[in-house]
């Protein structure tokens, strides 16, 4: 058995160091190929301090897609860092935050809040561990202590940091050459057409569990969190609901409890609520059954969030006469 | 736990230090802790099916050895089977019979590896009956034959005649068990996460919409799921033989290049599931008057062989339903086609001795026997028997004009991705046909022997899909 020990440790030291050259590489290319990740942004974002963060799940990526963020910004003339992703409820978002928090100042924060993300371990702790997710964030010592940290007191699976700490989500990256775009994003310009079946089906999949009001609780909790976080870091924060067509609104489970729950938690963290979900009912201004195409995003943006964003008061503008 | 887990690699390195550092004579008391372990761990029930099975096997076997008379050893046999083996059939088919009858359905379902665990237990029962395996074995030692581990989810359905000698004398690893192991458990791999789980999603799609694929699409899927199968079974056992030699016990091989076969009779005897197969042969198709009999009771016994089979098979990630009978029974008459065929190709022998030996036929005759088994794992993988012969029919209608179309047939880089990995597995069965590989990689120089090793670890790393997909055989 001695025997075999010497060239077992030289076979293992052989494969270490092609290990480390896979990583090296996969790490190269993904800095090549990212786009959508909130890390990534963040880490090849221009310096210097920015005037708003958004964060939440999908609602809040069309403001992203294509050219809106350049566009926002040019019209408003703030400097706007979308680090929504797909699925993260709020556990990721204030992960993504406190990452933020340590190497920039930002001076408002703009949360999208989706009841379903306030509902599950599935869009929370179990999102960490989401190969999509790891194999696009570029390592830094920093981002691996943080997750690890989020381990030991969060519930985030052990695995998630692992993986990212390994690498390996990226080195077995199989859509290594394909370009970091959410699929949401290359139907931004369609029209959706209203589906029941699709709603339901896609009802289903954003709660899969029964709404559970502890689940609420925890969750409501860690968006208090990233309030607290904004304001230490003397960000303002505002919490909107994006519209969603009324036959998608009106299949959400438990929806007017979690507004009041998410209403009382605001306001006694004195941050700013306002609640676009039925702003706009019409179907042909989604791509799909819950998500702004680029006309419904124009309109949203321009008769409702601008204003917001570049107002420094609490309430929501007024509805538009006649329209949106 | 998934042998394709982190949390099975982490459990197998702690196995294997505390085996290493036991004294021989006491590591299988710490393997059986480790094979409870391994099969409570997701599903802490799973325990108490074993823990019933390993005690009625334990209890018809004491008593067998302590009865001398015929008709005693005959209803203690009697009465074991019928618990291991009726259990089993309750537990796998009576909600189905249930739901086809209008009884009320119990909501009944066998735990993970049952079907593979109590095939051994049926077997150890009937080998201490006929007095065939070794005399006064500790308990704990048969508790370890049907818990091992490895071989607990997915086989190969070892014989205790094989199993228990190896406790007797304690186990030991030596250094080439060690690397023969290694070997296959990274073999296993590549055919497991490299190849059948690369073909998995496009078999996947197009059996779940089979009445709106393409025709070329069914038969490109066919064809993918001859070798998803195969590749998920026997990198399963690869990985199982190879875990139990790092432990010092040597299983029964289980596949032998199945896809090399000259005839079914070939493929089901000698080079598929082989464990089973001899399972069924031994424990079946002998008792019954295997080719002994008559030429009728031959053909009556053949089809109750794959009849069982098929229902035996039934319930395998792909649920519980009449195509698995369909399936054993196609492969039935594929053995009577082939017995009626032995005079005809005696025959041939004696007319033309060449002609039969050609490489020409040999070839002609490895591709009949494949596409036979292709289309008898369309019943075993379709959802229903409508659905099978839908693709089939779908298959068939438009095989002319199928070359015609494949020009135009959008194949994608994962087409590509698969059809390369087929060609490199055929390659590697026919080399290894003739001199196994792992015998060419021992005498091969140290620098191309590790060279292929670090190339196979490269493609389990950019290739693998190791997103936990569960072994096919594994949901019996």
């Amino acid at each position: 058995m001695r025997a075999l020990l010497k060239p077992a440790l030289l076979f293992i030291a052989i494969g270490v160091a092609i290990y480390a050259g896979l990583y090296f590489a996969a790490e190269r290319l993904m800095l090549r190929t990212g786009h959508t990740n909130p890390f990534f942004k963040i880490a090849t974002a221009r310096e210097g301090a920015f005037d708003w963060v958004i964060l939440g799940a999908s609602h809040a990526m069309p403001l992203d897609f294509a050219d809106f963020n350049a566009r926002m910004e040019r019209d408003t003339g703030l400097r706007i860092l979308n680090l929504a992703g797909p699925g993260t409820g709020p556990l990721y978002n204030r992960f993504v935050l406190e990452h933020l928090l340590g190497r920039r100042r930002v001076r408002n924060v703009l949360y999208v809040a989706d009841a379903f993300a306030f509902d599950s371990r599935t869009w929370n702790e179990e999102r960490f561990a989401d190969a999509k997710l790891l194999r696009r964030t570029p390592f830094e010592p920093a981002i691996a202590a943080r997750l690890w940290d989020y381990a030991l007191r969060e519930g985030v699976d052990v695995r998630a940091v692992l993986d990212y700490a390994s690498g390996f989500s990226k080195i077995n990256n199989r859509e290594r050459l394909q370009r970091d775009v959410w699929e949401g994003e290359a139907q931004f310009e369609r029209v959706y057409r209203p589906s029941a079946a699709a709603v339901k089906k896609r009802v289903a999949y954003l709660y899969p569990e029964p709404v559970s009001e502890a689940a609420r609780a925890r969750y409501l909790e860690q968006l208090a969190a990233i309030a607290a976080l904004a304001r230490q870091a003397g960000a303002r924060m505002v919490v909107v609901k994006m519209p969603v067509p009324a036959q998608f609104r009106e299949q959400l489970p438990g929806e007017a409890a979690f507004d009041a729950a998410l209403s009382r938690m605001l306001s006694a963290q004195q941050a700013c609520y306002a609640d676009f979900s039925a702003a706009l009912d019409e179907p042909r201004l989604y791509f799909d059954t819950d998500h702004l195409n680029r006309a419904g995003l124009t309109e949203f943006v321009n008769h409702r969030l601008k204003a917001m964003l570049v107002s420094r008061d609490c309430a929501p503008p007024p509805a538009p006469r006649g329209g949106a | 736990m998934l042998f394709t887990s982190l949390e099975f690699y982490v459990f197998l390195v702690l196995a294997l230090i505390l085996f290493a550092v036991l004294p021989a004579g006491k590591r299988w008391a710490w393997l059986l802790a480790a094979s409870f372990l391994f099969y409570g761990f997701t599903q802490p029930s799973n325990l108490l099916y074993l823990g019933a099975v390993t005690l009625v096997v334990l209890a018809c076997a004491r008593a067998l050895e302590r009865t001398a008379h015929r008709s005693a050893r005959r209803t203690l046999l009697a009465a074991g089977l019928t618990a291991v083996l009726g259990s089993l059939v309750a537990l796998k088919y009576y909600d189905f019979l249930a739901g086809q009858l209008s009884l009320p359905v119990l909501g009944l379902k066998a735990p993970v590896g049952y079907s593979f665990y109590a095939f051994s237990a049926a077997s150890y029962l009937i080998d201490a009956y006929a007095r065939r395996l070794p005399a006064h074995s500790p308990a704990g030692h048969v508790a370890l034959y049907l818990a091992w581990f490895p071989k607990i989810l997915a086989g190969p359905i070892d014989r205790a005649t094989n199993f228990l000698p190896q406790l007797a004398g304690g186990l030991r690893a030596d250094p080439a068990r060690l690397v023969s192991g290694l070997q296959l458990i990274g073999w296993g791999l590549f055919k497991k996460v490299v190849i059948a789980d690369n073909l998995a999603p496009i078999v996947d799609r197009s059996f779940a919409i089979a009445a709106f694929a393409s025709p070329i699409d069914l038969l490109i899927s066919v064809y993918f799921f001859a070798f998803q199968i195969y590749c998920d079974f026997s990198g399963y056992t690869d990985i199982a033989i190879g875990i139990s030699l790092l432990l010092g016990v040597q299983l029964l091989e289980n596949f032998r290049r199945p896809y090399l076969s000259r005839s079914t009779a070939e493929f089901w005897g000698e080079r598929w599931h082989i464990s089973l197969g001899r399972w069924f042969r031994d424990y079946l198709f002998i008792p019954l008057g295997g080719s002994r009999a008559g030429p009728i009771r031959l053909y009556l016994n053949l089809m109750l062989v794959f009849l069982v089979s098929g229902l035996w098979h039934a319930g395998l990630g792909y649920g519980v339903g009449w195509t698995f009978l369909v399936w054993g029974a196609l492969n039935g008459a594929y053995q009577w086609a082939g017995v009626a065929a032995r005079p005809v190709w005696r025959r041939v022998g004696e007319w033309a001795p060449r002609l039969r030996e050609s490489t020409a036929l040999l070839v002609l005759r490895v591709l009949l026997t494949f596409h036979l088994i292709a289309i008898s794992w369309i019943f075993f993988r379709a959802k229903s028997l409508g659905d099978a012969w839908l693709i089939l029919k779908k298959i068939a209608l438009n095989l002319v004009e199928i070359p015609s179309l494949l020009p135009r047939f959008p194949f994608t880089a994962d087409h590509y991705t698969a059809f390369a990995l087929i060609a490199f597995l055929i390659g590697i069965e026919i080399v290894d046909e003739r001199r196994s590989i792992f015998q060419r990689l021992a005498a091969a120089p140290v620098a191309l022997r590790w060279g292929i090793y670090y190339l196979a670890i490269i493609a389990l790393l950019l290739l693998g899909r190791w997103q936990a997909r569960e072994f096919i055989y594994m949901q019996f």
